[in-house]
């Protein structure tokens, strides 16, 4: 458990992750109050990758469900497998057979069958998925829950019945409750507004993009064979492209593709024809395409 | 602390942002965790339990910094405002006291020698019992300025200044030096006052905080469309996008609502071949409910330009969530602008539409051409999906309705609605052709202010389209 909110601060940096104030304290009470965080904010400014730190700087293990749309309890949680009940009791025919032999009517087979329920209907033919996986799991989890907002609404009332007890049955086995409470991290890109109910439930973490000083950091620690005077051109440049109001402005992590092709081109500084040429690494529609490069100059000036 | 906490939640609640009880709770055992020491720490503990939605992070921090107000910045300003003097006066004022023994009140003494945390914290005991919960409007200040200022004993300051003032003469201080230290002590005196009605604004602001933008909006809301200022049109902008949200999010979930549909017998008998032929899962076939398409078709004339603002925000907004949404104006000619929305941001799109669309201006407006030229060149891409909706006041300036058009158009859709931004009560006067276009309508409704049209907006999403149309 961290002690302090320095403490995460550190332990992000030392997993390689530049963490804001606010997100470490964000941290540090969600493992102090056992609460899920949801973290909004635009794509590509770190949301998943935070949850995948979180699990390295508290030494815990991730499981991830990834959300789509048509995601459903089953896909979530848990599935028998039927195809290996049916190859068990196929197998097993001789040995079915035997047990019901001396038994003279229909309702005392049935009877003696049933005292075996259990043999089929157990863990072993359970095949849990990430929900369960989280809850059943013997050590320290992260349960990452991504991208919330592409699943359905009903699949989000259901997680936040699974969210509030930890705890889920599976008729044929009963009750499993969690040994120990994961640490829950959902992200959203807010495709749609989700519910009040799940708002309620968790803290809240706003990621937007980094600040210049901040992200320069990030590029520093994460390209560090990068020129010092092209890493300040790169932020600067990259901070003024995302005021252009494009539709999608680029973001960290397509900072940092830019910033390691630029180290792979050998770049010194940004001048006017390798920009260009490499641009598409940070935006990636046409028509913001055309719009920086109508605005090159601006976004270049005074850089080199 | 908590009962802080509890109050700073009330001036949250006052500003429209909605917080449960069970996030407040969280709130007092967030900040609990963090404790006091960092007032940004502490802030963050706050608002991630309390602030869910990013467009309240603004209010959120204005009232923070309103409520839990920065001490230490305010001792600074306080220092600022009294000088440099203010080390080497206190020193010897300090001397004279502890010289001759004298015992003065302790108000003066806080005066004297106070920080401005202290005297802050000695104005808000002042300001306990003075009724300040009845504080809401800008012309109250002066008045509890007043009762706070009055709760003090300024009798006995003054008393206690004079009194130092004679001891200093006695001791032969030149006049010079004896008009400083006075002068020093009324900044003191003043800088004092000056905390007390600034203590008042902020209760104000914190109090009063969107109050007025949220009376200004109910105002709005039911002011005749026309009747409103460019400013006021600006101000509205916002409401008009959260209508538009609306329609988005109810559209969006009903497309996902896919119910099951009929067994799909293909799928099964090839998923049943991993059982040994038994069917132990079901496939079924999933039932695709048709996006519903938009036509929308808005009258951009003179006279119902401020109407016209408004829906041409609406039908950005909407076409950018849904790909089948097609735009047209018209004055008496029409012409399509669904390409240029998708290429403008939403002002100059709108401008565009009511300047520069490839539409003649300077005629009147005349409605008969318009549907018939949309019927002779659209009505092939027409179909039983597509819903129009048309703006308009129908005022024809007596040209020929051709209510045959639209009758064809009616034939062809899902059905036609038409808000009218001119009152029932002239529908059918003058040059209105309203009661012609009717009938072949399946809803036609008064839309005359925001109010009205955020009736329609619900209308629409909870029943024209939710009823399988």
């Amino acid at each position: 458990m961290f002690q302090s909110v320095e403490e995460v601060q550190q332990r992000f940096r030392q997993a390689r992750y530049i963490a804001s104030r606010r997100l470490s304290t964000v941290v540090y009470l969600a493992e102090r109050m056992a609460r899920p965080v949801l973290i909004e904010g635009p794509a590509g400014v770190g949301k998943t990758e935070m949850a995948k730190v979180l699990a390295e700087a508290t030494r815990r293990r991730l499981i991830r469900l990834q959300c789509y749309e048509g995601l459903d309890e089953g896909k979530a949680l848990y599935e028998w497998k039927y195809a290996k009940q049916l190859l068990y009791t196929q197998l097993l025919k001789e040995r079915i057979g035997e047990l019901i032999e001396d038994t003279h009517s229909l309702p005392e087979a049935v009877a003696k069958i049933a005292g075996q329920d259990d043999a089929f209907f157990s863990f072993r033919f359970l095949s849990p998925r990430p929900l369960l996986q989280a809850i059943q799991a013997d050590d320290e989890v992260v349960l990452l829950v991504d991208e919330i907002d592409k699943a359905e609404p009903e699949f989000e009332a259901f997680l936040l019945e699974v969210l509030s007890d930890f705890q889920v049955s599976v008729p044929e086995l009963g009750t499993i409750t969690a040994k120990h409470i994961p640490l829950v991290v959902l992200t959203s890109n807010n495709a749609r507004e989700l519910s009040d109910g799940l708002k309620r439930r968790c803290l809240h973490l706003f990621i937007d993009f980094p600040p210049p000083k901040d992200e320069l950091e990030i590029i520093r620690l994460k390209v560090p064979e990068i020129p010092e005077r092209l890493a300040q051109a790169v932020v600067t440049a990259v901070h003024r492209i995302r005021a252009l109001e494009l539709r999608k402005p680029p973001s960290v992590s397509e900072s940092l593709d830019w910033a390691r092709s630029l180290v792979i081109l050998n770049a010194q500084q940004l001048d006017p024809t390798l920009v260009e040429a490499t641009l598409t690494m940070l935006v990636k529609y046409e028509k913001d395409l055309e719009r920086v490069k109508g605005a090159l100059d601006k976004v270049l000036a005074d850089l080199n | 602390m908590d009962q802080r906490i509890l109050e700073f939640i009330g001036d949250l609640r006052r500003a429209e942002i909605r917080i449960s009880p069970s996030e407040a709770l969280d709130a007092l055992a967030a900040s609990a965790e963090v404790g006091l020491r960092d007032r940004e720490t502490f802030k963050t503990a706050l608002a991630t339990t309390l602030i869910k939605e990013f467009r309240d992070l603004p209010t959120f921090d204005r009232l923070f910094d309103l409520y839990f107000l920065d001490l230490q910045a305010l001792g600074e300003g306080l220092k600022k405002a009294l000088g440099p003097e203010d080390p080497r006066i206190r020193d010897l004022l300090d001397r004279l006291m502890a010289e001759e023994g004298i015992e003065i009140d302790p108000l003066t003494e806080l005066l004297l020698w106070g920080q401005g945390t202290e005297m802050e914290l000695a104005i808000r005991r002042g300001g306990e019992h003075v009724g300040l919960e009845r504080l809401m409007y800008f012309l109250q200040i002066g008045y509890f300025s007043r009762r706070i200022h009055d709760r003090f004993d300024w009798e006995a300051i003054e008393r206690d200044l004079a009194r130092l003032m004679q001891l200093l003469e006695a001791r032969g201080l030149d006049p010079g030096r004896l008009a400083r230290i006075r002068n020093y002590l009324d900044l003191r005196l003043e800088a004092f006052r000056r905390l007390i009605r600034q203590h008042v604004e902020r209760e104000l602001e914190r109090r009063a905080f969107r109050q007025g933008e949220k009376l200004t909006r109910e105002v709005l809301t039911d002011k005749p469309l026309f009747a409103l200022t460019a400013e006021e049109v600006a101000q509205m902008k916002a409401v008009v996008a959260r209508l538009a949200r609306k329609i988005k999010d109810a559209l969006a979930l009903r497309q996902r609502q896919e119910e099951k549909g009929r067994l799909d017998s293909r799928r099964t008998v090839r998923k049943s071949l991993q059982y040994g032929g038994i069917p132990m899962e079901l496939r079924f076939r999933r039932r695709h409910r048709d996006k519903p398409k938009l036509i929308t078709i808005c009258d951009v004339s003179d006279s119902v330009r401020n109407a016209s603002r408004f829906m041409l925000q609406l039908v950005w907004s909407l076409q950018e969530c849904f790909s089948r949404v097609r735009s047209y104006v018209f004055v008496s000619e029409i012409a399509e602008v669904t390409q240029a929305f998708n290429t403008y941001p939403v002002d100059k799109a709108i401008e565009w539409a009511l300047r520069a669309a490839p539409v003649d201006y300077h005629c009147r407006s005349d409605f008969g051409y318009a549907f018939s030229r949309f019927c002779r060149t659209e009505l092939e891409s027409l179909d039983r999906k597509t819903t129009i909706l048309v703006l308009g006041d129908a005022r024809n300036n007596y040209n020929d309705p051709q209510a045959w058009a639209v009758t064809h158009m009616r034939e062809r859709v899902k059905g036609i609605i038409w808000l009218n931004p001119e009152g029932q009560w002239g529908w059918g006067i003058g040059d209105s052709v309203m009661p012609l276009y009717a009938p072949h309508c399946d809803v036609v409704r008064e839309c005359r202010t925001i109010g009205q049209l955020a009736q329609v907006v619900d209308n629409l999403v909870h029943h024209w389209w939710r009823r399988g149309r």
